[in-house]
């Protein structure tokens, strides 16, 4: 066991291979009904938001409530670009996370000066901008959504069925996954820690500073975008402003925060619970935001550190007893 | 000459934190600063390390390049560590994690390879990590690793602010009341650690400290400050009979024996 986890740790690609297999297999093993399915892709596309939330706000320590905002962009990038120029998904989930990366510059330059709450509200009002310009703009549809966005087709079969479409939600998710994996687990993400901990003094450890928090940004608008971009082709392949308003933030806040701020595994884990609460609490939908609420709250004053920090002290606890005899405190 | 300053200077509003403080260092020298509270010690680390802007006029050289108004970020990376007076240890990161981010200008594979993931940055990685163990073990704290730094002692801390500083390998080493808020027994044992790796890594070191018998003990030059001026240069013993210094601690002239006694040496 111990050599397969060496292996898997000096080859993480081959990891992503074996749980690609996995998953790959998860649908006609547990699955019953075509709505499993699209909530599968629903989590896989929230996982990619979370994955990119947890890299600002987890291990940069940034802020930011406008990454819905950023998601939009991604969504409607994708919808534009097929009301205008036809294009499908190949063409458009690279645009989208482009243009993405340009909005995560334009939200970077603020976290230079402001900080904590003060970014909070800046970010904020970044993102709820963006949501009604979209819902006030004629070239975006504005309040009708753009519809019938289409599904990709390879060789010839379509992949317009919420269960087909999770073979095309689920890969994207895997790279996303492993970018972050890779990033968080590289110096680079140790310097986004460090920035998080204690700026003037990663400064003086040779770190640039604004650098890391303009990386930090960029990447995880990258991830929201290409989610957004995932998101609007996804069966029945409709977008609509109201499906991006704060409500939606703070379900993904809720992922990130519950999962484990700057835990590797922290957004991941949070957005699978998460979304399938979410799912169970439709009929709920006036205390959704009141539950989702709660649960940061909750979370913070009682486990601060979500699930992924309670994975992580088990296991530090246990190799620091294995070695020393002595137990934490 | 590895660091010089010439004319430095730094006011807030109409105090002058700094007043033309010339100052120059060789390569391997132990260079103690000394002054009462307020003198500018710590706003003198400021301003070399790149936190604070100076004044127009100043110059800082550190090892034949001009540093004047370069941002700390890239003073770290020409070699100058420093450490600070409260600390700034990164709570929330495990040991390890604080000294290998201390390694972070040397780290030789790009971002690009780090979004990648590619197995050379693993491997690249693993010999980082061994190196830093090594650091770990050498200051006492290799057992301790994988724990947060808020769960160390005051002291262990002390130790690891040292580590992190010397992960990147540095030509200067600054370091701000680094025996601060120790016992004796313990501020020896910093002082020995702290010999051995100036040895080992062939480091230049400026300390700022109350204690005057670490500065008597271990410093070949001290530099006096007060009221942002340097009144003072010299070794240990001239330092100590010198009268400017003795009226900005002591604010008279005292005999041999009464001074001696206050100053505890």
């Amino acid at each position: 066991m111990d050599k397969f986890k060496e292996i898997i740790r000096q080859y993480p690609f081959l990891g992503f291979i074996i749980a690609f297999i996995i998953l790959m297999l998860v649908p006609s093993v547990f699955f019953t009904d075509l709505y499993q399915s699209h909530l599968a892709s629903l989590i896989c596309i929230n996982i990619i938001v979370a994955a990119g939330l947890n890299i600002v706000k987890g291990f940069c320590g940034q802020v930011t409530v406008g990454h819905v905002g950023i998601y939009a962009v991604g969504s409607y990038t994708a919808g534009c670009m097929f009301l205008y120029l036809g294009s499908g998904l190949w063409l458009t989930l690279p645009a989208a996370i482009l243009i993405a990366g340009l909005f995560g510059v334009a939200f970077a330059i603020p976290s230079f000066r402001l900080e904590g709450p003060y970014l909070a509200l800046a970010t904020l009002g970044g993102g709820e901008a963006i949501r009604l310009f979209i819902e006030n703009g004629d070239f975006f549809m504005s309040t009708y959504g753009i519809s019938n966005i289409p599904q990709p087709i390879i060789f010839g079969v379509p992949f317009d069925t919420p269960d087909k479409y999770y073979y095309i939600a689920m890969p994207v998710m895997l790279i996303a996954v492993y970018f972050s994996f890779s990033v968080l687990r590289s110096s680079v993400g140790r310097a986004f820690m460090a920035v998080r901990e204690d700026p003037i003094s990663a400064a003086a450890s040779g770190i640039n500073v604004k650098k890391h928090k303009m990386l930090a940004f960029v990447l995880s608008a990258m991830f929201a975008g290409g989610a957004g971009a995932v998101y609007a082709h996804l069966p029945p392949g409709y977008i609509h402003p109201n499906n991006y308003t704060v409500i939606e933030m703070v379900t993904f806040l809720a992922m990130v925060v519950f999962g484990g701020l700057g835990h590797i595994w922290g957004g991941i884990i949070g957005a699978i619970i998460i979304t399938i609460v979410y799912d169970l609490t439709r009929p709920l939908y006036e205390y959704q935001l009141f539950i989702f609420g709660l649960t940061i709250v909750l979370t913070i004053l009682f486990m601060p550190k979500g699930i992924g920090g309670f994975i992580d002290k088990y296991f530090i606890d246990r190799r620091f007893k294995t070695k020393t005899g002595a137990a934490t405190k | 000459m590895l660091l010089k300053t010439k004319k430095l200077m730094k006011a807030f509003g109409g105090l002058k934190a700094i007043n033309k403080v010339d100052f120059e260092l060789p390569a391997n020298e132990i260079r103690g600063i000394i002054g009462p509270n307020g003198s500018g010690k710590s706003t003198f680390f400021n301003l070399v390390s790149g936190v604070y802007e100076p004044d127009p006029g100043s110059y800082i050289e550190f090892d034949g390049k001009d540093i004047t108004n370069e941002p700390p970020h890239k003073v770290g990376e020409l070699g100058l560590a420093r450490t600070f007076q409260l600390l700034r240890l990164y709570q929330d990161m495990s040991v390890i994690n604080n000294v290998m981010s201390g390694y972070h200008t040397l780290v030789p594979y790009s971002f690009i390879d780090a979004v990648t993931g590619r197995k050379k940055i693993w491997d690249q990685e693993k010999v980082i990590k061994e190196e830093m163990m090594e650091l770990l073990s050498f200051v006492g704290l290799a057992d301790y690793a994988e724990l947060n730094a808020s769960e160390l002692s005051g002291g262990q801390r002390r130790l690891l602010v040292l580590a992190r500083a010397i992960a990147g390998k540095p030509k200067l080493l600054m370091l701000d009341e680094p025996a601060a808020g120790l016992s004796p027994v313990n501020v020896d044992n910093l002082m020995k650690i702290l010999m051995r790796l100036k040895e080992k890594y062939g480091l230049t070191l400026i300390i700022i400290e109350h204690i005057l018998k670490v500065v008597m003990d271990t410093c070949s030059k001290v530099t006096v400050l007060d009221h942002g001026e340097k009144i003072a240069e010299g070794t240990p013993s001239q330092i100590k009979d010198d009268n400017a210094v003795i009226e900005a601690y002591l604010g008279k002239k005292m005999d041999d024996e009464e001074m001696r006694k206050a100053l505890d040496v």
